[in-house]
C-alpha cells in the first residue's frame, strides 16, 4: 500500500506543481507532465504486483473519531487501478504537446491541476474500503471531472455539458447514497465487511439503487444523457480518460456491490444483461447518426459499456444457476473488455484529438483525406477503429470471444437463462455489425477519400509525444489480440476476488482458449503476409500508374460529390426508427432550374427526446409547487433546522 | 492432417471452376452457349498479367483492401470441413473466429472503396456494410441452433464425419428451415440475385461490384479470387447440410461433396436466371427473413430435445 500511497503523492505532486508555475508554461508542462506519468507508472507497478501475487493490502486511517478512512487494494481494485494508471499514463505524455498551446498558461496548468485530481480521485475509489471514504473519493472525482468538462467555459454548449453533467452526477450520487444508507441501517457500520447480513429483499433493492447510480456514471442507457454531451467538451486527453477509464469506475462500483451482497440472485443478471444489449445496441446506432467525431466516440462509450454489461450479466446468470464456466468465462470476459476498451478509446480519443487540434473542426463531414498527410495518426486509429469493431488480430476480439464463449454455455441452460443467452449472443452479434459499419464510416469520412473543406487540406500532424502515447497504445492493441493470455491471466486473478465461492479457477482451460486466439492470429497474419507477397510478386516489372478516379462517366468529379457520413449511416439508423428518430429539413425542389438548396438531418436520442417531458417537467412542476418553503428569511430557515432536529430526536 | 491441407488447396484452386457453374446456368436459361468452365481462369490469369492504374486519391489502404479480404476468405477455408474430413484448423469457438475473420475482409473491402473517393463506391460501401448486420445475427442464431443440438462450437463437429446425419437425425424438420435460412445468408454474403446483381452494368444498382470499379490487374484479380473461395466457403456448408450421407467407401464422400457443391451452385443460377433482383429498401426484410427461420428452428428444436 505504501507504494500505491507514494504513486498518488507524485501524481498530486504534479498538478501541484503546474499550478504553482503555471506562468512557466513550459517548466510548468513538463513537470506535470514528469511527475502525473512517474506516478502513473509506480502505480501500475504496484498495482500488477498486487493482481499477480493475488494478496489483499489494506490501511486506514482515523481522524477525530468520526472520520474513519479506509483504504484496501484486493485483485479487484488492483485490476481497475493498472488499466486507470496506464490509460492515465498515455493521457499525461500526450498532454505535453496537445496542451502547448502558449495562449493560456493558466489555464492549462489548471487543466494539468484537476486531471492529477481526477486520476488521485478514481485510484481513491477504487481502494476505498468504507462509504465515507468511498463517498468522499467519489464526490471529489466528480467534481474534478466537472471542472475539466467546463475547461472551454466560453463556449455555450460546453456550459450546458457541465451543467447536465452536475445535476446526472448528483442525482447519480444521491442513488449510491440511498444505497448506502440502506447498509447502514443493516449493518450499523460504515465498513463493508458486514453486507451480507442483509435481507433478500434489502439486498435485492440495494442492487437496484447501486446500478442505477453506478449505471449513470457508467452511461448505461437511459441514463447516459450527460455523456455524448460532457466527454466531448473536455479537451481530448481528458476525453480519453474519461470515456476510456472514468466510466469503469460505476463498472467496478457494480461489481464491488454484488460481490458485496453475496446473493446469487438470476434476476440480477437478467436485468444486467438486459440493460447490456439496450446500451450496446442503441450506443452505437446513436454513435452512427452524429456528426461530430467526439460525440460519436461517446457514444460508441455507451455501446462498449454494453458489451461489459452483457459479458456480467452472463456471469451473474453463471453463478445463480450453478455453472461456473459461464460465470468466469462471462466476468472474465468484461473484465478483459474493460481492459481493451479502456486501451482502444482512449486511443481513439486522442487520434481525434490530434484531428481536432489540426483542422479545428469536430465536424466529420468537413475533414477527408487526412490519411494522407497524416500516417501515423491515421493509422494508429485504424488499428483503434478494427479493435474496436472486435476484428482479430486485435484486442477487442480477445475480449469479444471470451464474452461470446460464456454466452454459448447458457445456451445449454433453460427457459430464462436459455432466452437471456440468446439475447446477449444476438445482441453482441447485432454490435459487432453495427459498429463496423460505424467505423468504416469514420474511416472512410474523416481519413480517407478527398479533402471536403478547406479545413481538411494539407494538414500534418505534429507534437511528438502525442505520436508516442497513440503508437503505445496501438502497440498494446496488437500484442494484446495476438498474445492474449498474460493479460487474460490478470483479468482471471480480478474474477477470483469476486468472492464467487469457487475455491481456485484453473489456468489451464483459459490458457487453451487465448491459445486459440493465438493461433488465430498467427493464421491470419501469415496468410495475409503471403497474400501481400504474392500481391508483390505479381507487381514486379508492372507498368503502375495514377489517374483519377473512375467517375462512372462523369468528367467533372468534385471533392463535394462525395458520400457523406450521413448518407452512408441513413439506411442503417432508419432501421432503428423508433429508437433514434431522424428529423430531416429541406425546402421542396422548386422550378425546372432550382436555385441552390438545403438539406439538414439529425438523429436523435430518444432518452434525451424523453428526458424534457418526462423527468424535467414534472420534477420543475413539483418543485414550483414547493417554493414557499424557500423565501429568503433567515428565521424561518433557522427555525426549520430547529424543527428538523427536534422530529429526528423523536425517531432516533 | 494431410489429407484436409491437400482438400483447401484444391478448394481454392477449384472455386473459380464452381462459379463458372452459374455462368452456364445462366446462358443456357438465356438460350445461349455461355462462356467456357473455365472462363474464370482465363480471367484471373489476364488480370495477373496486367499492370494497374491506381486512383489520385488513394492511399496504402486502398492497396491492402484486396490483399486483406482474400486472405480471409482464404482462412475461412482452413477451419472449414469439406468431404466429411476433418479441417486444417479446429477448435472450441472457431466457427466465431471465422464470421469475425470475414467481417475483417469486410472492414477493408469498405475501407478500400471509402479511398477512392468516389460517391458510387461510398454508396455501395453503405450497402455491404448494412445488409451483412443482418446475416451476422442470422448466422449466430444458426450458432445457437447447432450449440443447442451439439453442444460443441466449432465446424468440424457440425460438418466432419458423421456430425451432421445426427442433426438430422434430431432435428430434421427444422434443419430444413436451417437450410433455407443458410441459402439466405448465402446470396446475400456474396452478392448474389436477389439482393445485389453481378451482372448488373449501372453502377447506383451495385452492392460489391461497384466497391470495387476503382481496381485493376493483379489487385482485381485477388479481389475475384477472394469473392470465390467466399461463395465456396458457404456452398460447402451448404452442401454438407443437404447431403450428409457417409457411406464408407474411400472417395464416395469427396463424391457426395462435390455433388452437393453442383447442386448449389445449379440452385443459385436457377435463381439468377428466373427471379428479378428485390428493391433496395426490401432487401433487409429478405436478409431478416433468415433470421426469423433460425430462430423458429430453434424454438422448434427446444421442444423436440427436452
Amino acid at each position: 500500500m505504501s507504494h500505491f500511497f507514494a504513486a498518488i503523492s507524485l501524481i498530486l505532486a504534479g498538478g501541484l506543481l503546474s499550478l504553482v508555475f503555471a506562468r512557466h508554461h513550459l517548466f510548468s508542462r513538463a513537470g506535470a507532465t514528469l511527475l502525473i506519468s512517474a506516478g502513473c507508472a509506480w502505480g501500475l507497478g504496484a498495482a500488477v504486483t498486487t493482481l499477480m501475487g493475488s494478496v489483499t493490502h489494506s490501511v486506514s486511517f482515523q481522524y477525530l473519531n468520526l472520520f474513519f478512512l479506509a483504504f484496501e487494494m484486493d485483485a479487484l481494485s488492483a485490476f481497475f487501478l493498472a488499466v486507470i494508471f496506464l490509460v492515465c499514463l498515455m493521457a499525461a505524455v500526450y498532454s505535453f504537446h496537445y496542451t502547448q498551446d502558449a495562449a493560456a498558461p493558466v489555464k492549462t496548468a489548471v487543466t494539468a491541476f484537476f486531471f492529477s485530481i481526477l486520476v488521485v480521485s478514481m485510484a481513491l475509489v477504487l481502494t476505498a474500503a468504507n462509504i465515507i471514504t468511498f463517498m468522499l473519493s467519489w464526490e471529489i472525482m466528480s467534481l474534478s471531472s466537472f471542472f475539466l468538462v467546463i475547461h472551454d467555459y466560453r463556449k455555450k454548449e460546453n456550459r450546458y455539458a457541465g451543467y447536465l453533467y452536475f445535476v446526472f452526477s448528483h442525482v447519480g450520487a444521491m442513488f449510491i447514497f440511498a444505497g448506502f444508507g440502506i447498509f447502514y441501517k443493516y449493518t450499523g457500520s460504515f465498513g463493508f465487511t458486514d453486507v451480507h447480513i442483509l435481507t433478500q429483499g434489502a439486498k435485492i433493492l440495494a442492487f437496484v439503487l447501486f446500478f442505477i447510480g453506478f449505471g449513470s456514471k457508467a452511461g448505461v442507457f437511459p441514463f447516459h444523457v450527460w455523456l455524448p454531451h460532457a466527454h466531448p467538451a473536455a479537451p481530448s486527453h481528458i476525453s480519453a480518460v474519461m470515456s476510456g477509464v472514468m466510466i469503469k469506475t460505476g463498472i467496478y462500483g457494480i461489481l464491488r456491490i454484488y460481490s458485496l451482497l453475496e446473493l446469487p440472485a438470476p434476476a440480477f443478471g437478467y436485468l444486467v444483461v438486459a440493460a447490456g444489449v439496450v446500451s450496446g445496441i442503441l450506443g452505437v446506432v446513436y454513435a452512427l447518426g452524429q456528426t461530430d467525431i467526439k460525440r460519436l466516440l461517446a457514444y460508441s462509450s455507451v455501446e462498449n459499456i454494453g458489451i461489459i454489461l452483457i459479458g456480467m450479466g452472463l456471469g451473474m446468470v453463471g453463478v445463480a444457476s450453478r455453472n461456473p464456466v459461464m460465470a468466469v468465462l462471462g466476468f472474465s470476459g468484461a473484465l478483459f473488455h474493460v481492459l481493451n476498451h479502456a486501451l482502444f478509446k482512449s486511443l481513439l480519443f486522442m487520434g481525434a484529438g490530434m484531428v481536432v487540434h489540426q483542422t479545428g473542426t469536430r465536424s466529420m463531414d468537413a475533414l477527408g483525406g487526412l490519411l494522407k498527410s497524416m500516417k501515423i495518426t491515421g493509422f494508429a486509429f485504424i488499428i483503434g477503429s478494427l479493435a474496436i469493431c472486435g476484428l482479430p488480430p486485435f484486442n477487442g476480439f480477445a475480449g469479444e470471444f471470451v464474452v461470446y464463449l460464456g454466452g454459448f454455455q447458457g445456451i445449454a441452460l433453460d427457459k430464462i437463462p436459455f432466452a437471456v443467452s440468446v439475447a446477449a449472443i444476438i445482441g453482441l452479434a447485432v454490435i459487432g455489425g453495427l459498429a463496423l459499419a460505424c467505423f468504416t464510416r469514420v474511416l472512410g469520412i474523416v481519413f480517407q477519400g478527398e479533402p471536403r473543406t478547406e479545413a481538411a487540406r494539407n494538414r500534418t500532424e505534429s507534437g511528438t509525444t502525442m505520436l508516442w502515447a497513440m503508437g503505445g497504445l496501438g502497440g498494446a492493441c496488437v500484442i494484446i489480440g495476438v498474445f492474449p493470455g498474460w493479460f487474460f491471466n490478470l483479468s482471471l486473478s480480478a474474477v477470483s476476488a469476486l468472492n464467487l465461492g469457487y475455491a481456485r479457477i484453473p489456468q489451464a482451460p483459459f490458457a487453451q482458449i487465448t491459445g486459440h486466439i493465438t493461433l488465430g492470429a498467427f493464421v491470419i497474419v501469415l496468410l495475409v503476409l503471403g497474400m501481400a507477397g504474392v500481391r508483390s510478386w505479381f507487381y514486379r516489372a508492372k507498368p503502375i500508374s495514377r489517374s483519377g478516379t473512375w467517375g462512372c462517366g462523369f468528367t467533372r468529379p468534385t471533392s463535394r460529390m462525395q458520400y457523406t457520413g450521413a448518407s452512408y449511416a441513413f439506411e442503417m439508423v432508419r432501421f432503428f426508427r423508433p429508437a433514434a428518430p431522424i428529423e430531416e429539413q429541406h425546402p421542396p425542389v422548386a422550378g425546372r432550374f432550382p436555385a441552390s438548396t438545403r438539406y439538414e438531418s439529425r438523429v436523435h436520442d430518444i432518452a434525451e427526446r424523453c428526458m424534457a417531458p418526462g423527468v424535467i417537467r414534472p420534477v420543475q412542476f413539483l418543485f414550483d409547487r414547493l417554493r414557499w418553503i424557500q423565501h429568503g428569511d433567515i428565521h424561518l430557515y433557522i427555525g426549520y433546522i430547529l424543527l428538523a432536529i427536534v422530529l429526528l430526536l423523536f425517531f432516533i | 492432417m494431410f489429407e484436409s491441407i491437400v482438400l483447401w488447396l484444391a478448394a481454392v484452386l477449384t472455386a473459380p471452376f464452381f462459379s463458372a457453374v452459374i455462368l452456364k446456368v445462366k446462358a443456357f436459361f438465356g438460350g445461349k452457349k455461355g462462356p467456357p468452365l473455365l472462363i474464370n481462369y482465363y480471367t484471373l490469369i489476364k488480370l495477373f498479367k496486367k499492370g494497374s492504374v491506381y486512383s489520385v486519391s488513394t492511399t496504402a489502404v486502398f492497396k491492402m483492401g484486396p490483399v486483406i479480404s482474400c486472405a480471409t476468405a482464404l482462412a475461412a477455408l482452413l477451419f472449414l470441413p469439406m468431404a466429411g474430413q476433418m479441417p486444417v484448423i479446429s477448435f472450441n469457438g472457431d466457427v466465431i473466429l471465422v464470421l469475425y475473420l470475414l467481417g475483417l475482409g469486410r472492414f477493408f473491402t469498405i475501407a478500400a472503396a471509402m479511398d477512392t473517393a468516389s460517391p458510387f463506391e461510398g454508396m455501395g460501401a453503405a450497402r455491404e456494410a448494412f445488409f451483412p448486420i443482418i446475416c451476422e445475427a442470422a448466422m449466430f442464431m444458426i450458432l445457437i441452433f447447432f450449440y443447442r443440438l451439439t453442444g460443441e462450437l466449432s465446424f468440424a463437429a457440425y460438418f466432419s464425419g458423421t456430425g451432421t446425419l445426427g442433426l438430422w437425425q434430431i432435428a430434421g424438420p427444422s434443419l430444413l428451415f436451417i437450410v433455407i435460412a443458410f441459402f439466405i445468408i448465402l446470396v446475400t454474403e456474396t452478392s448474389r440475385v436477389p439482393v445485389d446483381d453481378p451482372a448488373t452494368h449501372l453502377e447506383l444498382t451495385m452492392i460489391h461490384e461497384v466497391m470495387v470499379l476503382d481496381h485493376s490487374g493483379p489487385d482485381f484479380a485477388l479481389i475475384e479470387l477472394g469473392s470465390f473461395c467466399k461463395l465456396f466457403f458457404y456452398a460447402a456448408i451448404l452442401s454438407g447440410l443437404i447431403l450428409p450421407f457417409e457411406t464408407g467407401i474411400p472417395g464416395a464422400g469427396l463424391l457426395v461433396f462435390i455433388a452437393g457443391l453442383v447442386i448449389v451452385y445449379l440452385v443459385v443460377g436457377i435463381i439468377e436466371s428466373t427471379i428479378a433482383r428485390y428493391r433496395m429498401d426490401k432487401v433487409p426484410q429478405f436478409v431478416l427473413t433468415s433470421f426469423a427461420l433460425a430462430f423458429f428452428a430453434t424454438i422448434i428444436t427446444l421442444e423436440l430435445i427436452q
